[in-house]
C-alpha cells in the first residue's frame, strides 16, 4: 500500500475539506478559546490537556501500525537541537501572552473574536523578520548541531526498544494522572 | 449527544484529532498546518504594499485552500453551537484604553514570538504535533520546551496580575 499523494484540483479539493472539518473539530474540542487555553497553561483545567495527550497516544500508536503497512510515510522535516530548544522557549513566551498558534488564530477570528486580528497580525510581522536575520541564524542556531536524526528500526509493536509504545503508554498514564488531578472550569466559547 | 450543536468530550476530539492527522499523511502524503498558508499570505501582502497596489487575490493553493477551509468550518461549527461572539478585546481588563492596550500589546507581541520560534523550528505547530507522533526527537524538544515555558509564564502572569493590587 501507499499514500494516497494527492495533487491539483483533487489536493486542494480535498485540502479545503479537511480544512473545514479541522475548523469544526477545534471550536467543537475547546481547543481555540483564550481562557480554556489560558487555563490548560495554568494548570487549571486539564480538559484540553488529555484531548492532546490521548491525541498523542492514539496518534503514535496509528502511526506506527500504518507504517508498517505503508499507508504513510514519515514526513518529518529536518530538525536541529537548538533551534528546537530556543523556537519552543521563544514559541511558549508568545503563547503565555496570546495563547494561540496559527491554526487557532484563525478558528477564534471565525467565531467572532475580531480581537486576534492583533495576533495574525503579529505573526505575519514574524515571517519577513526571520528572512531578515536568516543568513545570522544559519551561521549560528542551526550550525550549533547536527540535525536529529528520528528513524528507528523494529518490528513488534510490544517490542521493548520501540519508542512509539514509551511514548503512547507515558502520554496515557499523564492523562490518567491530568483526569484524576486536574478541575474542570468552564469553557471560554461561552 | 448532538455532534453539530454539542460540545465534543476529550476522548472524541483526541482520537479525531490523531486520526486526522495521520489520515492527511495518506491524503498528501505532507503534514498539515497553518505557517505555509501563512507564508504565502505574508510574501502576498509584502508584495502589495511594496508595489502599492492589490492586482489580485492571493494565489489558491493546497495550503491557503486549507487555511479558507478552517475559517469555514470554524464559523459553520460556532454558529451551530451558539458560541459566535462578536468580541473586539479580550477579556480580563477594566476600562477601554487598558483593554485596548492590552489586548493589541499580547495579540502582537504573542502573535510575533510565537510565529518567530515556529519559524526558528521551520514548521507550523501542527506540523511539529504531527512530527511527534512520527517520534520526531526535535519535536519533541520543542513541544516539550514550548509548553513548560508557556506554563510556567502564564503562572507567573496570573501571580503579578493577582497580587497586583493588593500591595
Amino acid at each position: 500500500m501507499e499514500p494516497l499523494s494527492l495533487t491539483g484540483n483533487y489536493k486542494l479539493v480535498v485540502a479545503i475539506l479537511v480544512g473545514m472539518f479541522f475548523g469544526f473539530l477545534l471550536v467543537k474540542s475547546d481547543l481555540a478559546w483564550r481562557k480554556n487555553c489560558l487555563n490548560m497553561l495554568l494548570l487549571k483545567d486539564g480538559s484540553l490537556l488529555k484531548t492532546l495527550l490521548l491525541s498523542i497516544t492514539i496518534g503514535v500508536t496509528l502511526f506506527f501500525f500504518a507504517e508498517k503497512i505503508g499507508l504513510v510515510h514519515l514526513k518529518v522535516r529536518p530538525s536541529y537541537f537548538w533551534a528546537s530548544l530556543i523556537g519552543g522557549i521563544i514559541c511558549g513566551l508568545g503563547l503565555a501572552f496570546c495563547c494561540r498558534v496559527p491554526l487557532t488564530a484563525i478558528v477564534s477570528l471565525a467565531s467572532g473574536r475580531i480581537y486576534v486580528l492583533w495576533t495574525i497580525a503579529g505573526m505575519l510581522l514574524a515571517i519577513p523578520f526571520v528572512k531578515l536575520i536568516s543568513g545570522w541564524l544559519s551561521k549560528s542556531v542551526y550550525d550549533w548541531s547536527e540535525p536529529i536524526k528520528t528513524q528507528q528500526q523494529v518490528t513488534s509493536y510490544f517490542d521493548v526498544n520501540n519508542t512509539a509504545l514509551w511514548i503512547s503508554g507515558i502520554a496515557l498514564l499523564l492523562g490518567i494522572f491530568v483526569h484524576f488531578t486536574l478541575g474542570k472550569e468552564e469553557g471560554g466559547g461561552k | 449527544m448532538n455532534v453539530l450543536t454539542q460540545k465534543w468530550p476529550f476522548y472524541i476530539s483526541g482520537t479525531v484529532l490523531a486520526f486526522m492527522i495521520v489520515l492527511c499523511l495518506y491524503l498528501f502524503d505532507d503534514t498539515i498546518g497553518m505557517s505555509d498558508g501563512m507564508l504565502v499570505v505574508s510574501e502576498y501582502c509584502n508584495t502589495a504594499v511594496q508595489e502599492k497596489m492589490v492586482e489580485s487575490p492571493p494565489p489558491l493553493d493546497w495550503q491557503t485552500g486549507f487555511l479558507g477551509g478552517i475559517f469555514i468550518g470554524a464559523l459553520a461549527a460556532s454558529l451551530m453551537s451558539g458560541t459566535w461572539k462578536f468580541k473586539l478585546f479580550q477579556e480580563g481588563e477594566k476600562g477601554i484604553m487598558r483593554k485596548f492596550l492590552t489586548t493589541a500589546a499580547c495579540g502582537l507581541g504573542g502573535g510575533f514570538l510565537v510565529m518567530l520560534g515556529l519559524q526558528l523550528t521551520g514548521d507550523s505547530f501542527f506540523g511539529q504535533w504531527a512530527a511527534a507522533i512520527q517520534l520526531s526527537a526535535g519535536a519533541w524538544v520543542f513541544l516539550i520546551a514550548c509548553f513548560v515555558v508557556a506554563s510556567g509564564v502564564a503562572i507567573l502572569l496570573e501571580r503579578r496580575r493577582e497580587g497586583g493590587g493588593k500591595a
